[in-house]
C-alpha cells in the first residue's frame, strides 16, 4: 500500500535561516598532487578558457565574502535605506529577488549564480557567456575605449565594461548599470551610480580567484570588496537554460498584502 | 488524520555534486524548510522544464484517500548533471519523495531526492540553500 509519511525532521537538522547561509568554497582546497599550472596563450597572456567550463558557485550573501571595505560588523557598510531595504528582503524571504522573475543578474553576481560560464578571449574584446541568470552574456571591450558619457551611457541590467591586463590580472571596470538588479540573493540594493571593478586571476589552471569592488555612495558608505574562487570543470561544456519557460514561482507570487503580484503591478485595480 | 507522521532520524549524506543548481527563487518565500516530506507515490505527470521540472504523484493514505501533489526540482541543464534524462521519470511509475512541503500547506514540494522506479537515488538540484547539493 502506498502511504504518505510526511515527517519530522530532528531538531536541528534542517535548521534553516531565512536568509541563504553562505557556502564554504570547494576546489580551492590542499590537493594531492599541484594543480597543473596557469595556461597562456601564444603571447604570454593568462588564458582563460580550455576544454571545460567554470562552475561557479552559488554566492547568496555578499556580506559573507567580503575581503575589504567591510563595516564594523563585518557585514556591508550600509547607508540607512541599504540596510533597511536588506532587512526588509530578509523578512520578506528575498521573495521580490529579480532574479527569481527570471531577470538577468547584473555585475558582480553574474559570476555567482548557479551554472557554468566559460571566457571567449579575443585581443579586442572578452565575452563570458553564462548558462544561468540565464542564458546571459557579458562583452567587455579589450580596444582601449573609454565608457560612453552623458545619455550615450544608456542604464543596462550588465552596465558597461571595458577592461585591461595588469601583469596576470584581468582588470574590468564596469558602469552604466540601471537599479533592476540586486548585487546578490540575499538582497543587498544598489543605485545606478553603481561602478564595479573586477579583478579575475587565474592562479592555476584548476582556479579562478575573482574579486569585485562595490563603489556606490548613494548605497554604500565607502567602497568595498566581495571575492572567491570558482573552480575549474575539465571536459564540461554549456548547456541551455531558459529561466523564463515557466516560472510558476512568478505566476504565484503575491505581495506583502496577499494579491498577486505582476497582476497588481500591471495596473490593475 | 490524513498523514502519518514519524520520527526522521536519517542524517543526511553529504555527497559532493558536480556541477550548480538552479537558485534563481526564493525558496524561503515558499516553502517551510521545518516541513520536510516523504512520499512515495505514483507518477501522474511529468513537465521537463525550465526554470523547475515539475512532477506530479498521486499518494494514497493509509484510509485509501488520494492526494495529488505537484514537485518542484531543478532544470534539465542541472539535472541531466545529476544523471537525470527527460525519461527517467515516467507517468505511471511508483517513487519515493524526499523534500520540503510548501508554507501554505498546500501539496506541493520542493525535492531534494528521488528513489526512481528503477531504485536509483537521484538528486533533484533543490534550491534551497543549505540543500546537500545546492552548492556547486
Amino acid at each position: 500500500m502506498i502511504r504518505t509519511a510526511t515527517t519530522l525532521a530532528a531538531a536541528g537538522l534542517l535548521s534553516v535561516s531565512a536568509i541563504a547561509p553562505s557556502f564554504a568554497q570547494r576546489g580551492s582546497g590542499p590537493s594531492e598532487s599541484p594543480p597543473p599550472p596557469t595556461p597562456r596563450l601564444a603571447d604570454g597572456t593568462v588564458d582563460l578558457g580550455g576544454d571545460g567550463v567554470w562552475s561557479l558557485p552559488w554566492i547568496t550573501d555578499f556580506s559573507k565574502q567580503i575581503v575589504e571595505g567591510a563595516a564594523a560588523d563585518g557585514k556591508a557598510p550600509f547607508l540607512p535605506w541599504t540596510k533597511a531595504m536588506h532587512e526588509y528582503n530578509a523578512e520578506t524571504h528575498v521573495a521580490y529577488d529579480p532574479e527569481g522573475f527570471c531577470l538577468p543578474p547584473g555585475g558582480p553576481r553574474s559570476f555567482g549564480t548557479p551554472y557554468p560560464a566559460e571566457f571567449l578571449q579575443q585581443k579586442d574584446r572578452i565575452v563570458v557567456i553564462f548558462e544561468g541568470g540565464a542564458h546571459v552574456w557579458r562583452e567587455i571591450h579589450m580596444d582601449g575605449r573609454e565608457h560612453p558619457s552623458g545619455d550615450a551611457l544608456n542604464p543596462t541590467y550588465f552596465g558597461d565594461s571595458i577592461g585591461h591586463w595588469e601583469g596576470d590580472t584581468l582588470v574590468i571596470d564596469t558602469v552604466g548599470f540601471n537599479e533592476k538588479t540586486w548585487l546578490d540573493f540575499g538582497g543587498h540594493m544598489h543605485t545606478d551610480q553603481l561602478h564595479t571593478i573586477e579583478r579575475i586571476t587565474r592562479p592555476n589552471r584548476n582556479t579562478l580567484h575573482y574579486e569585485a569592488t562595490i563603489i556606490d555612495p548613494g548605497a554604500y558608505a565607502n567602497p568595498w570588496t566581495v571575492g572567491w574562487d570558482i573552480p575549474w570543470s575539465e571536459g564540461q561544456e554549456l548547456a541551455e537554460y531558459i529561466c523564463q519557460e515557466n516560472n510558476k514561482f512568478l505566476l504565484d507570487l503575491k505581495d506583502d498584502f496577499g494579491n498577486p503580484f505582476f497582476e497588481k503591478t500591471a495596473g490593475a485595480e | 488524520m490524513k498523514h502519518q507522521f514519524v520520527a526522521f532520524m536519517a542524517s543526511m549524506v553529504a555527497v559532493s555534486v558536480s556541477g550548480p543548481v538552479l537558485a534563481h527563487h526564493s525558496f524561503a518565500a515558499e516553502f517551510d524548510a521545518q516541513s520536510p516530506i516523504e512520499l512515495t507515490g505514483t507518477v501522474t505527470k511529468v513537465e521537463w522544464m525550465n526554470p523547475h521540472t515539475y512532477f506530479y504523484i498521486d499518494v494514497e493514505d493509509e484510509n485509501g484517500d488520494v492526494e495529488s501533489w505537484a514537485l518542484e526540482m531543478g532544470s534539465p541543464n542541472g539535472l541531466m548533471r545529476r544523471g537525470w534524462t527527460r525519461n527517467s521519470l515516467q507517468v505511471g511509475n511508483v517513487v519515493s519523495v524526499s523534500g520540503t512541503r510548501a508554507k501554505d500547506g498546500s501539496y506541493k514540494g520542493n525535492v531534494r531526492s528521488v528513489v526512481l522506479a528503477s531504485g536509483q537515488r537521484l538528486f533533484a538540484g533543490s534550491s534551497q540553500p543549505d540543500a546537500e547539493d545546492s552548492a556547486n
